[in-house]
């Protein structure tokens, strides 16, 4: 798992009472001299080339940068080891204020993430980004500033929080910008939808006319106190569904996401059902596997249930979707506790900073196919992680011997 | 202190008074009702929790409860999305209808070289003039067709054999299609015919054009042949070949086939699924009996008909479900249509199923002789004397004319089952249709006497052995598979 | 009751007024009319209804076809109620249904 911010660094020559300055990183030593000061140079090792705006360096080598007067060019030291990843076209947020910084975007990553805020208007059991009701309205001109640096060649970012609609017209601003600062770049939007049950909010927001969007809405149950149990909130399912109503009824895309765990499972053949007969028009549907993180830690007996028992539930859900024509996919499971059946469904997914795999999977032919697992299920996984053994082998799940060599 | 509500908290409690949305119960055999909504959703209920839920007394959180506000049974909250969602359905299961007639159906001629005794129409004859549609009816017709505002329009050829006027076949599918230029409309042709005297250029015109082909297949050799005599007796083995030839030339999926079930079929369903596995076909559409013909002709449609073609039916559904346990896919297609309407937000636009019916504002039919009728058995009621059917005629009518018509307009409405006796409190009332020229042809009236009908009884019985079946997992897994 | 008068078996119902509507046994007679004709009439408090079977019937199967329209006039009772309090909505619905506008404008 990759570590993205810390608080053990040391900045110099940053004003002392500076919010937040991004720094575009580059790795290129022969960068042209104009393009150098607006970014920030990756000193890793030899003499740093002249003319960036800031340096970055690690503090178990602080001499590289020893020669830059940082009364006229600010330096950063990382922790060493945890910060290795950084890269060319990198960008690096820097605190001064507050003594931190966070890797807000990463050109290699398949998934980038941009935190609008962390107020929500639900409270889920399982919530990985518990909320808070700090005025965080900061981070709405940190992100404007942020999305000229970003790549242009990016396939896809989401925009998350919290509830990032919660930020009512600079939402709409935000995505406004993806789209001129972005105008290749796919925007996925994680949001409870319940904002979009006003219609005039959701024509504004139809009205950016972004070029390819999607809304991702959980939806946990067909029955509507269930589903506002699970994201403690009352009204919450009506708000949802209204949302996802007007979103469709302008032409707007919409993902239904469902995580799965005790309080979903059960009716989950029902839900699908219910997404098939009542939301029959959504884009797609995105079948999800519980994460160890935020609230689940503390929620966990009312939560938790080992993957492999609610296999028919997952069988029968799917099916229904498949069968009326929904797109499904199923994420974060691994392939040995999923029906072999389900198996085209499963998406890789688990970002690659969190992902990981247990010793139970050791010697596993399917550890390419399978997605792993979040770092935080270290904490409560599956009993029946197995691994997928080469042919021959006696527990082996694979293709019998005769036709090894064919597929 | 917990931050988080217990489900308590959240759910419905003894004092939460839920309303009743509107709905319709029939019962079951064994001791179970089956409830249905106004969009054909329901679920299964025991006679003791159907009494509750009606009196208010049904248990909040209850696995009954939980079904029934999920599937739009009751409401409890003050501002519940539940009546918004209900009349969505609503919209997407009635908006088939402001599309109009989307079936129009051209008989090219009358003449036919086959003898099948369960046809009425059909004229063994060489007499083009007398039973040949004219190219001034086809372009009369065409006027007509495309008057409705339909964006979908299949164009049907039917006869006698229509491939014996193919000129004819050919005129109207490339005057549709240069009147489509204008209306871009999506045009579709089907051509129903033997195929016994189909020769492959015809074949390679219907691919050029996309006209999909319809054949008659009846079964086994002996059966096909019996029912479907020809000089030659040949007509088996020229649909076979007709079959394989239509699918090399006019592609695969392009190529259908239907049966048409007499009593001799009746003790035989396996064989003729059989006859349609061996053919290729990845389903068949057990049609129920024909009542036009003899049975009018003598005033008799005798119940026994109705329960002997129910066992037909369901000895050939248990067979293709057997077929599909065993990893064969292989559908039922009166089912999928039914199971559809069921499990779908959609009408699954079948015109011999609906209410209000098919007749004129689903379907259409222009005769060789420019006679306009409702329905493609309203033309063989006419064939056989009896023309309540019959709307107008192409040069003599408008379209005004013909869909305002009396001859339409008072069986369409006497026989709409939201209104007509026993099916207006009917729950399976929205899977079901209106058939007024069945109910004419053999009761003597547009509306029927239900109690004694056998469309009711065959539809009926059907719908509840189909709920029946998607109550076991594994059957449901297979049926769900087929809509 | 059954009343052997006649050559053929005939029964007779009677449903209270304070409880049935003639509406109810009415439409649940309709249902039985392949096999049995009913004469209907009204006396003071009570609904009579007088079952004559359209073809021969042994008195046992009388008996159990009777106590299954007596069954049906129950259910029909209940759909009574259960369109009496759904009307409403059910009007609402259709309305919607059938509109050229949708919710959207409303």
């Amino acid at each position: 798992m990759l570590t993205l911010a810390t608080r053990t660094l040391e900045l110099r020559g940053f004003p002392s009472d500076e919010v937040s300055r991004h720094l575009l990183l580059s790795e290129d030593r022969q960068l042209p001299e104009p393009l150098r000061r607006s970014r920030a140079f990756i000193a890793r090792v030899g003499q740093p080339p002249s003319g960036f705006a800031a340096y970055v360096g690690f503090q178990d080598r602080p001499e590289l940068l020893e020669i830059i007067d940082h009364a006229q060019t600010p330096v950063v030291l990382l922790p060493a080891t945890d910060f290795e990843y950084l890269s060319d076209g990198d960008v690096l947020r820097v605190m001064p204020r507050g003594n931190a910084a966070r890797a807000v975007y990463r050109r290699r990553s398949r998934q980038n993430f941009i935190l609008t805020t962390e107020r929500c208007n639900n409270f889920c059991l399982m919530c990985s980004q518990p909320p808070k009701r700090d005025d965080d309205s900061w981070l709405v001109d940190d992100i404007l500033r942020l999305l000229p640096l970003i790549d242009r060649g990016t396939p896809e970012i989401t925009i998350t929080g919290g509830e990032p609609t919660l930020l009512g017209d600079d939402f709409l601003r935000i995505l406004s910008a993806c789209e001129s600062w972005l105008p290749e770049t796919a925007i996925h939007i994680l949001s409870n939808g319940r904002t979009f049950a006003d219609l005039d909010f959701a024509r504004r927001y139809a009205a950016v006319g972004h070029h390819d969007v999607m809304v991702g809405i959980p939806l946990y149950s067909d029955v509507s106190h269930l589903h506002d149990f699970v994201v403690q909130a009352k009204g919450a399912f009506d708000e949802t569904v209204r949302g996802i109503l007007n979103l469709k009824s302008l032409g707007q895309r919409v993902e239904i996401r469902v995580v799965l765990h005790q309080q979903t499972y059960r009716r989950l053949p029902q839900l699908a059902q219910f997404i098939a007969r009542n939301l029959r028009f959504v884009d797609q549907v995105a079948l999800m596997g519980l994460e160890m993180t935020g609230f689940t830690r503390a929620n966990l007996p009312l939560l938790w249930i080992d993957p492999i028992d609610y296999q028919n539930e997952l069988e029968q859900a799917v099916d229904e979707l498949v069968a009326h024509g929904v797109r499904t996919s199923i994420y974060n499971h691994q392939l040995c506790v999923l029906p072999e059946r389900l198996w085209s469904f499963a998406r890789k997914s688990i970002s690659d900073w969190k992902n990981e795999y247990m010793p139970e999977c050791h010697g596993c032919t399917k550890m390419d196919q399978c997605g792993g697992f979040f770092s935080s299920a270290h904490l409560r996984y599956s009993d029946h992680i197995r691994p997928f053994l080469a042919a021959g082998s006696d527990r082996s799940y694979g293709m019998p011997a005769h036709q090894s060599g064919t597929l | 202190m917990s931050r988080f509500g217990a489900l308590a908290d959240y759910a419905p409690t003894l004092e939460t008074r839920y309303q009743l949305l509107p709905f319709r119960f029939a019962n079951l055999d064994d001791g179970r009702c089956v409830v249905t909504n106004m969009v054909g959703e329901y679920a299964l209920l025991s006679r003791a929790d159907l009494e509750d839920f009606v009196h208010h007394r049904l248990v909040p959180s209850s696995r009954a409860y939980d079904d029934l506000k999920a599937k739009h049974f009751l409401v409890d909250g003050d501002d519940s999305v539940a009546v918004d969602l209900l009349v969505l359905k609503a919209r997407t299961k009635a908006s088939r209808l402001a599309q109009f007639t989307g079936l129009h159906m051209f008989v090219t001629t009358l003449r036919c070289e086959h003898a099948c005794p369960y046809c009425q129409v059909s004229r063994q004859s060489e007499d083009r003039a007398a039973f040949d549609m004219s190219e001034a009816t086809a372009d009369r017709g065409l006027e007509l067709v495309f008057r409705s505002p339909s964006p979908t329009i299949k164009i049907e050829f039917q006869g006698g054999e229509s491939a014996l006027n193919f000129g004819l076949v050919r005129y109207i599918v490339e005057r549709a299609e240069e009147i489509n230029r204008t209306e871009g409309r999506d045009l579709a042709f089907v051509i129903a015919t033997n195929l016994a005297i189909v020769t492959d250029e015809m074949l390679q015109y219907c691919r050029e054009h996309n006209i999909f082909v319809s054949t008659s297949l009846d079964g086994p050799a002996d059966l096909h042949n019996r029912n479907r005599p020809r000089a030659g007796r040949d007509s088996y083995e020229r649909a076979v070949d007709g079959i394989r030839r239509a699918r090399a030339i006019v592609g695969r999926d392009r190529v259908s086939a239907l049966m048409t079930t007499t009593r001799d079929s009746l003790g035989r369903v396996e064989e003729i699924v059989d006859e349609y596995l061996r053919q290729g076909f990845g389903g068949i559409f057990l049609r129920p009996l024909s009542p036009y013909g003899f049975a009018v002709k003598t005033k008799s449609y005798a119940a026994y008909d109705a329960d002997a073609w129910l066992d037909f039916y369901f000895r050939g559904l248990r067979y293709i479900l057997d077929l599909n346990r065993r990893g064969y896919r292989f559908v039922e297609h009166y089912a999928s249509l039914v199971l559809g309407k069921m499990l779908t937000p959609f009408d699954t636009g079948y015109v011999d199923l609906r209410s209000p019916a098919g007749i004129g504002i689903g379907a259409l039919i222009y005769n060789y002789d420019g006679e306009v009728y409702a329905s493609d058995e309203s033309r063989m009621l006419a064939e056989m004397g009896d023309t309540s059917f019959r709307l107008g005629n192409v040069h003599r009518d408008t379209w005004e004319d013909i869909m305002t018509s009396e001859a339409l307009l008072r069986p369409l409405e006497a026989s709409y089952t939201g209104s007509a006796p026993m099916c207006s409190d009917c729950a399976f009332e929205p899977y079901c249709g209106a058939d007024p020229v069945f109910h004419h042809a053999t009761q003597g009236d547009a509306v029927g006497h239900k109690p004694t009908s056998a469309f009711c009884r065959r539809n009926m019985t059907i719908f509840k052995h189909l709920i029946g079946l998607l109550d076991e997992p594994e059957t449901r897994r297979i049926l769900l598979g087929w809509i | 009751m059954v009343d052997e008068g006649g050559g053929r078996f005939s029964a007779v119902l009677c449903f209270s007024t304070a409880v049935y509507s003639v509406e109810a046994v009415k439409r649940a007679a309709y249902r039985f009319t392949d096999r049995l004709s009913f004469d209907i009439s009204l006396r003071d408090q009570e609904i009579r209804c007088s079952v004559t079977p359209l073809a021969d019937m042994t008195k046992v199967d009388l008996a159990s076809l009777t106590a299954r329209v007596r069954n049906e006039v129950l259910d029909q009772d209940l759909r009574e109620r259960i369109a009496a309090e759904t009307a409403g909505v059910r009007n609402v619905v259709l309305a919607y249904a059938f509109s050229a506008t949708g919710l959207q404008d409303s």
